[in-house]
């Protein structure tokens, strides 16, 4: 049989495309798997980046925190303590010894009472450092700070657990609850706060209610008031946790992180 | 002279000359292998034209001899290649001996006087899977890689290619090696195996350059 030179181009060509349809195609899958991979790691490195990103954000706040409360502090308790203290010596006269026994002991007392107050200061500035034994302790110690101020009635409940291997997670943790206290502080103006860290072996429940005035989260977010809402369930989302927010009758926060 | 220089042996010839360019100073002795490798793919080539055209004797023989090379080399390199991933010696052995077992009987049962093409198909067949497992290993692995210029992906992408066209080729159109067309002089069979041999040593050469680029690469980044 003889075939036209068209006709066997024809067919060579047609013979070559056809047996190389399957190697090919199995090269393009794995080029495009491969992409694939490359893709999910791009996202996965972006991931860690904004990860560590917020946590030293976390971290800096926690001590700006401190830094403002250490300031206050300093300036409404220990300062008018001490200028009192040099307000009740410069008053002392000499000539009159019935007196001077009586502001010594005054001052005697203020000072006493400056270096009380300087004490708790340089714990709040050991604080910071609290997270590093945990959580519930650093808790406590914010909570304790408030308790002196004798304005708030507060309570605290935990069965908390340290583990290995989940300090990143629990710096942003305290941060995120720093902020709510604070609102609840600051903006709620509660009375009596109530707190709850609960541990499962599989996750770790901050729960943290107070007596405030509460409020409609969709309007705080839409008067763009709401930067420390959105803050705080961006940073729940970071560690991979869920947050829930009753705001009626007083507010109530949940957060649940995974908590291998 | 004008019957020695062929599509396949200028393809080869110069995928021989590029590894001696890009593989001459590489350190693993497996890339450096397909120097002699090819070498000797050339010289198998231009003895078989020889035999065939100036003693007008069959030349099968040259080529059962260099299809147990052609084994052995692309083993030993897929051996290579899943070194990075898993320990593969076991695999290694076991598919040399089958292999061997299958020439054996077929040399013995040909008389030593024909092709062994059942070996040869065999080989293929086996070399197709090889290149499927190197595919596995790689999709399985958890980083990605560059693959424009991951030099073992291109080896690998062009013996699939061949293997596997080659086999196909082999199997359903082998009547095609019957017709001769005036205005071309070959046949279909002939012009196809010319086609993935082009692919085959495009892939290769193209392989030796990106070693060759890595190596320099890295050698710059030391």
């Amino acid at each position: 049989m003889q075939i036209s030179s068209k006709d066997l181009i024809l067919l060579i060509g047609l013979a070559s495309v056809i047996f190389l349809i399957a190697p090919v195609s199995l090269i393009v899958y794995v080029m495009l798997y491969n992409n694939r991979k490359k893709r999910h790691e791009q996202e996965k490195a972006w991931l860690k980046t904004s990860f560590e990103n917020e946590l030293l954000k976390s971290q800096m706040e926690v001590q700006e925190q401190t830094m403002q409360t250490l300031a206050g502090h300093l300036h409404d308790n220990i300062g008018q303590l001490l200028s009192l203290t040099a307000v009740t010596l410069s008053t002392i006269k000499p000539d009159d010894p019935l007196r001077v026994r009586e502001k010594v002991d005054s001052a005697s007392q203020l000072a006493k009472r400056a270096i009380k107050e300087l004490r708790q200061l340089s714990r709040l500035i050991y604080g910071q450092e609290l997270t590093r034994m945990g959580l519930a302790a650093a808790i406590a110690f914010e909570l304790d700070y408030l308790k002196n101020a004798d304005l708030h009635t507060i309570t605290f409940n935990s069965n908390y657990e340290p583990k290995e291997g989940q300090h990143d997670k629990e710096i942003i943790l305290f941060r995120i609850f720093q902020e709510i206290l604070n609102n609840a502080v600051r903006h709620a103006e509660a009375t009596a706060i109530d707190v709850v860290v609960q541990q499962d072996e599989q996750s770790l429940e901050v729960k943290i209610k107070d007596n405030g005035k509460g409020f409609v989260e969709e309007e705080v977010m839409k008067e763009k008031r709401g930067m420390g809402l959105f803050n705080i369930r961006k940073r729940v989302a970071l560690i991979g946790g869920e947050v829930s927010i009753a705001a009626q009758n007083g507010t109530e926060i949940k957060i649940v992180v995974p908590y291998p | 002279m004008s019957a020695y220089i062929t599509v396949n042996t200028a393809g080869e010839a110069l995928c021989f000359v590029v590894s001696l360019m890009c593989l001459y100073k590489d350190k693993e002795p497996a890339w450096r292998l397909f120097i002699c490798f090819l070498l000797i793919t050339v010289l198998v080539e231009v003895c078989g034209i020889y035999v065939r055209t100036v003693l007008h004797r069959p030349n099968f023989m040259i080529y059962n001899v260099f299809l147990l090379l052609e084994c052995l080399v692309q083993s030993y390199f897929f051996y290579y290649l899943y070194k990075t991933y898993r320990n593969t010696q076991r695999l290694l052995t076991g598919w040399l001996i089958i292999f061997a077992c299958f020439y054996s009987a077929e040399l013995v049962k040909n008389h030593f006087g024909a092709y062994v093409s059942a070996s040869s198909t065999t080989m293929s067949v086996g070399l197709i899977l090889a290149s499927v497992y190197f595919y596995y290993l790689l999709l399985k692995e958890e980083r990605s890689r560059q693959l424009f210029t991951y030099a073992p992906f291109w080896w690998v992408n062009g013996t699939i290619c061949f293997y596997f066209a080659g086999i196909a080729c082999n199997l359903f159109f082998s009547y095609l090696v019957q017709d001769r067309t005036p205005g071309i002089g070959h046949s279909a069979r002939y012009i196809v195996f010319s086609i993935i041999n082009i692919i085959l040593y495009l892939s290769w050469s193209y392989a030796f350059i990106c070693r060759y680029r890595q190596r320099i690469l890295s050698s710059s980044s030391d």
